[in-house]
């Protein structure tokens, strides 16, 4: 989630709000936010319902303004690959 | 012969569904609202105004 913070501008700069998902409490989310000045909000999946809803692990949907998953990426994000994505969907070219 | 073809098919029918159930791109998000850091969220919300970057992950104070 640290990165994501790095990288904030240019998600913001491209209409793209982050969001975190785990299972962790909003009051353990609220020490993380604030211990790695996270300016995003982190969902409490706390019951695991978003993750089953979603259905897999470790993983990063980019939907676009209308709803539609675009990307799909699993294991660690990749923010340059995410941005890159972004930029193409903005230009319409995919 | 017709039987067995007629077989496969409506196993198939019905077997696939639970194979299929994750998502693709090209899928609908599923709606949800949740609690955050920032209070309830809900994916409509960001819809027709953002673009939604929905990261999972395992846990907070973890590397990465």
């Amino acid at each position: 989630m640290q990165a994501f913070q790095m990288d904030l501008e240019k998600f913001e700069k491209l209409d793209a709000q982050v969001v975190g998902i785990s299972t962790d409490s909003i009051a353990t989310h609220e020490k993380f936010s604030k211990e790695y000045d996270l300016t995003f909000p982190l969902v409490s999946d706390g019951d695991g319902s978003l993750k089953r809803l979603y259905g897999r692990g470790r993983v990063t949907y980019l939907i676009d303004k209308k709803g539609i998953i675009r990307f799909i990426q699993e294991g660690v994000p990749e923010n340059r690959t995410l941005l890159e994505k972004l930029r193409k969907l903005q230009n319409g070219k995919q | 012969m017709k039987h067995s073809i007629m077989f496969i098919m409506i196993t198939a029918f019905f077997v696939t569904p639970s194979i299929t159930l994750a998502l693709n791109v090209n899928d609908k998000a599923p709606q949800f609202e949740a609690e955050s850091t920032e209070g309830t969220i809900s994916l409509q919300n960001y819809l027709g105004q953002n673009y939604v970057v929905l990261a999972f992950y395992y846990a907070d104070f973890t590397p990465v």
